[in-house]
């Protein structure tokens, strides 16, 4: 079609985040009929670049134009204005559970309805039947969309969007849960759809795909473009790696304090992070050791983790310490808000359930002195900044409240210390004091598991690195390892 | 130098207004709200009904809202977690009746079994912590919603007490059942003196217990409770076992108070107990609230009653009007919270 003119204008776009710049006055083009791969480490921005285009997320700054549409953006939402020009699949499927799929893929859609709002079954039915024929995907139409596998749920959203007849699409790491066959499927119907005149923006971990899919690449890192509109065929993954990477100054660096001749403080034989998962993992941490655990989302470094921490329970397999008892480990999970702090106690109470054990007397009663002294240790430890120990952490900035679910996590006194995305969300600053926090307790002789997306991270943390993918543990990076090694691993291609 | 003058007063002008604003947060936070309120209805009642504040009268106030007491702290045992008990009504009705038939015999409507009269008070707390831990079994294990377990039991035991008993009400069901309602010591109600040994006691257990740290935890973020290691299914289990149990015991005083075992008894109950908890902060969405409050909100309902009924309100009218007061005394302390902490709150 017309590959020479623009279906997609971005111009100067900004959007912050608290203290955060996840754009940095970003302009951005999509051609006609082009699939246009959007690359970048994870943080560099290309999940607000689309959320933005979207109106998923408001743009601060600059101007948006798809197809005939054009906004204006000054952080006020915009999502309806384009809503008819763009359909965006998010990296999660946004489905509902208790909805069957044809009420899913037809929701809102105006080709089922008819008179005074009232929505045809039988014609929902027949076109969902079809959609799913089209597809080859073997499911009822009538069927709940909570009871599909991840993969199928994944490319109900895909084939939501695809039908909706949008000129543009955005597939942000479309292919996570999908199996091969059913990547195939996508890449076929992706094609099909560009031969048509659609227009695509693929956002992926996976570098293979892009080089398969995609006709134009453009690369974001920390915010910025650092390579628009590259031919495809120009570029390789050496290339594009450097690029991902760029010359950043590395604030503070690694130190490993492994105590190698020290005995084992916890260990998995053979656990099965998956139900149906075949082979089991094997894995075991030292005193002063940290691990990062590191892999693509869903690929199961969360479920090692939970696994190793007793929160979650291997579907086999057995986790123990070195003498069958297990050690004791703090907890820091993933969603601070979800599952980290409770919002309306007190800094003292957050701190203190993490240890009622240690804190309590033979009767269970808290004792006061103890408790004071020993949180008001504790959040001096992780440099915790709130009016008073009795401030609701509610009130807290996302870096504080991080600091006090890491002081929860140590009011036990424990050997080991899991970490799950331990800085997601939180400014520089506090980062810093947080990895700072983690090599001190190594130091110490605690063994420290963290997992993160984060290369930056995992590269100034880490002694240890243990890629995981499918359920299997597919890669370990020990030593002295490269910024490149890691960024290879974790983007599959090495 | 004035500009340095204005400028100090106008920080100790706020230095002053941040420990007033810290003093009310403590205030509020500590669950007095509805105190001065409380002083300011007594004060009220004083002047409006020459028999309100005599000795006699706020004795027998206290007499009367010792069983509500009783079952609010139960409710609030399982409030606190983010959870209800409905059935705590029926518990109030049913233990004792189940006791007292069980104590006299067949001619005074028994099952016959004629028990000595001290395992009244074994059966009738027995047959809550059962249905206690009937309703944790139900919530934890089977995963229902505890609205919809508790209500059905709850219709469950009101028919239950007239199975038991026939659709008749026992009286006189033994000494040892009756005792702890109906006994004075040092001139004071026993009921009175187990009302407030129970909201010290289990005050100081939500303070300073672990196990009270554990239901503010739960009830503030269920997810952050099991992160931080905290048994959670445990605990929810049984908070609902402690809140039968002092539903039990409210039970129990109140079939004291009256010398016998009414099949109406607790009907209604259930409600005042919200009322009473809520008006004293307890937060319905979990997470929050005091003994201090609790028990503010359940003396001011029951002075209000009082009140109204000596004033010779109609008694169509009290019970409007206590509805009214309700709300109005919801509004405050909800209003009265979000103000001085800044933390929303799902009353």
């Amino acid at each position: 079609m017309d590959r020479q003119h623009p279906i997609v204008e971005m111009r100067n776009i900004s959007k912050t985040f608290g203290s955060t710049k996840a754009l940095r006055g970003v302009d951005f083009t999509v051609m006609h009929g082009e699939v246009h791969a959007l690359l970048g480490r994870n943080g560099a921005g290309k999940s607000t670049l689309v959320s933005t285009m979207s109106g998923l997320v408001a743009s601060d700054t600059g101007t948006i134009r798809i197809s005939k549409t054009e906004v204006v953006a000054n952080g006020q939402p915009y999502a309806t204005k384009i809503r008819d020009d763009i359909a965006h699949v998010q990296q999660t499927p946004q489905l509902f559970n208790l909805l069957t799929v044809a009420e899913n893929l037809f929701l809102e859609n105006p080709l089922v309805r008819k008179k005074f709002g009232l929505v045809s079954q039988k014609l929902m039915m027949s076109e969902a039947q079809a959609l799913l024929d089209k597809w080859n995907v073997d499911i009822r139409a009538e069927s709940l969309a909570g009871e599909l596998s991840a993969g199928t749920r994944q490319l109900l959203e895909i084939m939501k969007a695809l039908s909706r007849g949008v000129p543009v699409i955005i597939l942000d790491e479309p292919t996570a849960a999908l199996s091969n066959a059913e990547k195939r499927m996508l890449f076929d119907q992706v094609k099909a759809l560009k031969a048509l005149g659609v227009s695509f923006i693929y956002i992926s971990h996976h570098l293979d795909e892009v080089f398969e899919v995609a006709d134009t690449v453009t690369i974001l890192r920390d915010g910025l473009v650092v390579k628009e509109r590259e031919d495809v065929g120009k570029l390789n993954v050496e290339l594009i790696a450097d690029l991902m990477m760029g010359e950043k100054t590395v604030r503070s660096v690694r130190v490993d304090h492994t105590r190698s001749d020290a005995p084992v403080l916890l260990q998995a034989k053979g656990i099965g992070l998956y139900p149906v998962s075949a082979e089991g993992v094997d894995f075991q941490i030292k005193p002063g050791e940290i691990v990062a655990l590191a892999g693509p989302v869903g690929g199961g470094k969360e479920a090692l983790a939970m696994m190793l921490a007793g929160q979650l329970t291997p579907y086999k397999g057995k986790v123990s310490g070195s003498d069958g008892m297990l050690p004791t480990i703090g907890v820091v999970p993933t969603d601070r808000h979800a599952s980290g702090y409770v919002g309306l106690l007190g800094v003292r109470e957050n701190v203190a359930i993490g240890g009622l054990d240690v804190l309590s007397g033979r009767l269970g009663f808290i004792k006061v002195d103890k408790e004071a002294a020993h949180v008001g240790n504790l959040a001096r430890q992780t440099n915790v900044i709130c009016s008073s120990l009795e401030q609701a952490v509610s009130q807290l900035s996302g870096g504080n409240q991080q600091k006090v679910v890491f002081a929860r996590a140590l009011c036990q006194n424990p050997q080991v210390i899991v970490a799950l995305s331990p800085t997601r969300g939180v400014d520089v600053g506090a980062k810093e004091q947080l990895y700072a926090l983690l090599r001190d307790l190594a130091s110490k002789g605690l063994g420290v598991i963290v997992v993160s997306d984060e290369e930056d991270e995992i590269a100034q943390l880490a002694s240890r690195v243990v890629i995981v993918f499918e359920g299997k543990i597919t890669g370990e990076l020990r030593g002295d390892y490269t910024m490149k090694d890691l960024i290879l691993r974790m983007e599959g291609v090495a | 130098m004035s500009d340095a003058m204005t400028g100090k007063a106008k920080a100790s002008q706020k230095a002053g207004r941040s420990r007033l604003s810290a003093f009310g947060s403590a205030f509020v936070a500590g669950g007095y709200t509805m105190y001065p309120v409380l002083a300011l209805l007594v004060l009220v009642g004083a002047i409006v009904a020459p028999n309100f504040a005599t000795g006699i009268n706020l004795i027998n106030i206290l007499e009367q809202v010792s069983v509500l007491g009783l079952t609010t702290i139960g409710l609030t045992f399982v409030v606190l977690i983010g959870r209800l008990d409905l059935s705590l009504e029926g518990i109030v009705g049913f233990a004792p009746m189940l006791a007292a038939v069980c104590l006299v015999p067949v001619a005074a409507g028994g099952l016959g079994l004629e028990l000595p009269s001290w395992m009244g008070l074994v059966v009738a707390l027995g047959t809550a912590g059962l249905i206690g831990y009937f309703n944790g079994f139900m919530v934890v294990r089977i995963g229902l919603n505890p609205f919809i377990s508790t209500l059905g039991l709850l219709v469950l035991l009101r028919g239950g007490v007239l199975i038991v008993s026939n659709g008749r009400s026992i009286y006189s069901p033994g000494p040892a059942l009756t005792y702890l309602g109906s006994a004075k010591l040092f001139g004071l109600p026993v009921s009175v003196l187990v009302f407030a040994i129970v909201a010290v006691a289990i005050g100081l257990v939500f303070k300073y217990h672990r196990y009270g740290r554990a239901l503010y935890a739960i009830g503030g973020n269920e997810d952050a409770a099991r992160a931080a290691g905290i048994n959670v299914d445990r605990v929810i289990w049984s908070a609902f076992v402690y809140a039968g149990l002092l539903a039990g015991l409210a039970g129990v005083l109140m079939t004291g108070r009256l010398d016998s075992a009414v099949t109406t008894q607790g009907q209604g109950i259930i409600f005042s107990a919200f009322a009473a908890a809520v008006i004293g902060g307890v937060s319905l969405g979990g997470g929050r609230g005091t003994m201090v409050g609790l028990v503010s909100g359940v003396l001011l309902i029951g002075v209000i009653n009082n009140l109204l009924t000596l004033a010779q309100v109609p008694s169509f009218y009290v019970q409007a009007s206590t509805g009214a007061v309700i709300i109005v005394a919801a509004v405050l302390t909800t209003v009265a919270s979000r103000r001085s902490s800044g933390v929303r709150t799902r009353t």
